[in-house]
């Protein structure tokens, strides 16, 4: 009897204890190692040898580059070693305890700014970026004729949302300086701004420095923070105005009176903006306002009509705005963002449900360093550990029972009783990560989850610098450990945001990688003897490069069904094509017999749809028009080829 | 220390006022960078968060609300010089002038302004810890200019461009050019043909990296389409280089 009176004892001990230990990770408590330590002034010998390791680091990315440019194999250790001595010891210095607010958010601007200038280094004179080229066609139009909503074939939707376009042509304006110059003096405001406005708005929620900067730092491991956000792009300029809104209108909830209508009134104007800036920002603003808006009328509690009014009449314009404006604008949106979105969807669902995938879903995805695929996994790892010990954490730090043990702040939010809104509806955006990380890992879903990592990183931040401060720092080892988890998440922000961070040689349909002198030359020289507005069509990048340096009409369809990879693919020249050719417009092609030196790094030379995604072209089809009557081949310069098909329609 | 009210209201004013002068009369884009960008970025901001009666709590929290209004007055700026077909550079200039001005006025009307937040005390140190940072100032700039001229230098890909057109007003005339962007001096050939027929011979043009060659070359036009061709010839490792074609202009 008595074993077995034994294993019906444990059984339950066992269990109990099992619920217990997962109840104490993800659970609500939130008094172990919360300590923040008592707060220093800045110190300026910090800051001084801080400033000086950012430097040393970004000539050391310099050296990287200039090493990757000549292929040495050195340029991966130089390069590396830098981001290193960037990433690590500011990023345990912003997370310690004991740290002045003055000096963590003057830390958070130098790691935001040198950042930037790790992206800059990158192509220090001019735009590299396939999105940046889209908006400096745009601005430069707007710069010669001085009038906005001009077409751009390059970005359809651009026009529709051309704030961006009108900041960088007031600074070009104001100041004399290049578009270059301008577009990267604002984007450096604009960093700053961001990092700035996500400081103070998890201060205002959370009302400590610490996680404040904590949760900004753990922004920065956003795949999209390094690099795509801080692209000449009208989503640079939507995230920042995205965020000091969150800011102000978080700053403004204490308020009553007439100081919360003059905060309401700069939210209005911030959302006006936001409407005419970027879509995916404005409908996020949207999405979290609205969201807000219900998640206040639901909450129970003490009620505050006139703060709920606010609520929703912020709510109203974000909603509104955004909306009136691309009504007038004839909703260019359906037909830009519906297709991306239907077919992410659809390639995530059928992955999920084991469909067969499509083709674009084969592509061999290409290689990084051991080292790097490790850091990223790890941070994403790190990131899902802290949500999930963040999560109700976070929720608890707003329910009213907040110094209560056990679940019972978590049981006041499920009875609708919390102190700040703001917090619950972040911490269900929150689980955005989760998906836009599962997005991530198609290719068809790609494009979504990366722009819906820009948000949920909002959200995550919070959560995350929650768990960090009240859970991993736990003891005085823990602490280390949990430094090191942030600077392993900064990290992977670094590592998640370019397949090829150091500048190494020319690269085939690898958008920025594909960039060099002779494409630019070649461009140049359609402008220099041809004449600017000639109607050209040819691969993605050299496109970018004729609408940019050439000035020239690019053509993303050759006639409407005919897009212009069926004209260059295939080794002669089938009678649709030749027909389509005839009845268009098009005045050049350009070929660049690059292109069938290898594979496309992207999966597609002219467009993601193309039919043979992923296989390469041969010179026999790119060179086929040599053979085609009324095609005149009018440039060559050993690699990039120049045909005239104005004989083609009688033109010539 | 609080600052005084309404002594940064002059203060944008005057700032106000120097862009516009600076656009009018100056083209020195040191002296408009210095004066014009805070102006789009910052200044137009603050006075508007003044005219609003916004209240902020700390230096830095008044910076970013600034700087997120003042993109806010050059985007409603953008629009509204569209509108009157006024995008220049006075008509930016004139734009924030009226919205500091103004925002200026309002906000010294206002009985009910709020101060500015009280500004942090300075970071003591010492002349070691300025050594570091301006040192690291400098270190970031010598890294940037040394990447700029990387850029610049280095080219992966060596070639020769030559290409061939059809002059643009039908006069019979043949546009033949080649540009150099090799490693070293080189020596071409051109032999241009009509309808297979020999036309044109240049010979041991010699041109150096950078260096480019043109000719305009008068041909006899007909009624029926005729087919141009150049080629370029490496006469040193005895190769064709490049070939080229254009149709010439009928009558």
């Amino acid at each position: 009897m008595t074993p077995a009176r034994l294993t019906a004892s444990t059984e339950p001990s066992l269990l109990q204890s099992g619920i217990q230990i997962v109840s104490t990770v993800i659970g609500p408590d939130l008094h172990g190692g919360s300590s923040d330590g008592p707060t220093r002034p800045a110190r300026c010998e910090w800051i001084a040898a801080l400033c000086l390791t950012a430097a040393v680091a970004l000539l050391l990315v310099v050296a990287g580059h200039a090493a990757g440019r000549r292929a040495y194999d050195v340029a991966p250790l130089l390069f590396w070693s830098g981001v290193v001595l960037l990433v690590v010891p500011l990023s345990l210095r912003i997370g310690w305890s004991g740290v002045a607010r003055g000096e963590r958010l003057f830390l958070l601007l130098l790691l935001t700014e040198a950042l930037f200038y790790y992206k800059s280094v990158y192509s220090p004179t001019s735009f590299v970026g396939h999105d940046e080229f889209l908006h400096w066609v745009a601005t430069d139009n707007l710069l010669a004729t001085r009038r906005l909503f001009l077409s751009n074939p390059l970005l359809p939707i651009g026009p529709a949302y051309p704030a961006l376009e009108i900041l960088a042509t007031a600074i070009v304006n104001l100041t004399g300086l290049t578009l270059f110059a301008a577009a990267t003096l604002l984007l450096a405001v604009l960093k700053g701004t961001v990092v700035c406005g996500l400081f103070l708005f998890y201060e205002k929620l959370c009302g400590r420095p610490r996680i404040a900067a904590i949760a900004a730092l753990v922004n920065m491991g956003c795949s999209t923070f390094v690099l795509f956000e801080s692209t000449f792009s009208y989503e640079s300029l939507g995230i920042a105005l995205c965020v000091v809104t969150f800011a102000v209108e978080a700053a403004s909830r204490d308020l009553d009176g007439r100081p919360r209508l003059q905060a309401l009134g700069l939210i209005a104007l911030l959302l006006a903006s936001l409407a005419v800036t970027h879509h995916l920002s404005a409908a996020f603003a949207a999405v979290y306002f609205g969201t807000l808006a219900g998640f206040e009328a639901l909450r129970r509690g003490p009620l505050r009509i006139e703060a709920r009014l606010a609520m929703g009449f912020t709510a109203i314009l974000a909603i509104a705005l955004p909306l009136v404006w691309i009504e007038a604008h004839g909703n260019p949106l359906t037909g830009y963002l519906g297709p991306v979105v239907e077919a992410g969807f659809e390639t995530l669902l059928g992955k999920i449900m084991g469909a067969p995938s499509p083709k674009s879903e084969h592509l061999s995805v290409p290689a990084q360093p051991l080292a790097v695929r490790l850091t990223t996994l790890m941070a994403i790892l790190l990131l899902a550990i802290g949500l999930a010990t963040g999560f109700f954490r976070t929720l608890a730090m707003t329910a009213p029972s907040v110094g209560r043990t056990g679940w019972r702040p978590i049981q006041d939010i499920l009875r609708r009783r919390w102190r700040d809104s703001r917090i619950v509806v972040l911490t269900m955006f929150a689980f955005g990560f989760p998906v836009s990380v599962a997005f991530r890992l198609t290719i068809g879903g790609w494009e979504i989850g990366n722009r819906m990592g820009t948000f949920a990183f909002i959200a995550a931040g919070l959560l995350v610098a929650v768990s960090v401060v009240h859970f991993w720092e736990g003891h005085a080892r823990q602490r280390i450990a949990a430094a090191l988890a942030l600077v392993i998440i900064v990290s992977g922000g670094v590592t998640a945001s370019s397949l090829y961070p150091i500048h190494g040689g020319y690269r085939v349909a690898a958008d920025g990688q594909s960039v060099e002198p002779m494409g630019i030359e070649a461009a140049q020289w359609t402008k220099a003897w041809l004449g600017t507005g000639n109607r050209f069509t040819s691969d993605r990048v050299n496109r970018l490069l004729l609408a940019s340096y050439g000035r020239q009409d690019v053509r993303l369809k050759v006639v409407e069904g005919v897009a212009p990879a069926r004209v260059f693919e295939n080794e002669t020249l089938g009678p649709d094509e030749f027909w389509a050719l005839v009845r268009s417009d098009i005045d050049f092609l350009l070929v660049d017999l690059r292109l069938s030196t290898a594979p496309p790094v992207l999966g597609f030379y002219f467009e993601q749809w193309e039919a043979r995604h992923g296989k390469k072209l041969s010179g026999a089809e790119l060179l086929k028009f040599d053979d085609v009557k009324g095609v005149t081949r009018i440039f060559d310069n050993g690699w990039i080829v120049i045909y005239d098909v104005r004989g083609l329609h009688g033109n010539s | 220390m609080a600052i005084p009210s309404h002594r940064d209201l002059r203060a944008a004013c005057l700032w106000a006022v120097a862009t516009l002068v600076t656009v009018v009369v100056s083209d020195s884009v040191f002296l408009r960078t210095i004066v014009g960008a805070p102006m789009v970025l910052l200044v137009s901001g603050h006075a508007v968060l003044r005219a609003l009666g916004i209240k902020t709590n700390s230096v830095s929290e008044h910076l970013t609300y600034a700087v997120g209004a003042s993109l806010a007055v050059a985007i409603v700026g953008g629009f509204a010089l569209n509108a009157i077909d006024f995008l220049t550079p006075l008509g930016w200039a004139i734009w924030l002038f009226t919205i500091a001005i103004g925002a200026a006025l309002v906000a010294d009307r206002r009985t009910d302004t709020p101060d500015l937040p009280t500004w942090p005390a300075p970071i003591r140190g010492n002349l070691r810890q300025g050594t570091a940072i301006a040192l690291a100032v400098l270190l970031a700039t010598g890294g940037y200019a040394l990447a700029i001229r990387d850029e610049a230098t280095h080219r992966q890909f060596r070639y020769t461009e030559f290409w061939m057109l059809p002059s643009i007003d039908n006069s019979g005339r043949l546009t033949v050019g080649v540009r150099s962007a090799e490693t070293q001096t080189q020596r071409f050939d051109v032999d241009i043909t009509i309808d297979g027929r020999p036309f044109a011979v240049f010979r041991s043009l010699i041109l150096a990296p950078g260096e480019t060659w043109t000719r305009q070359i008068p041909v006899p036009i007909s009624a029926d389409s005729q087919k141009a061709q150049a080629r370029l010839y490496r006469p040193d490792d005895n190769r064709l280089y490049r070939s080229v074609s254009t149709l010439v202009p009928r009558i």
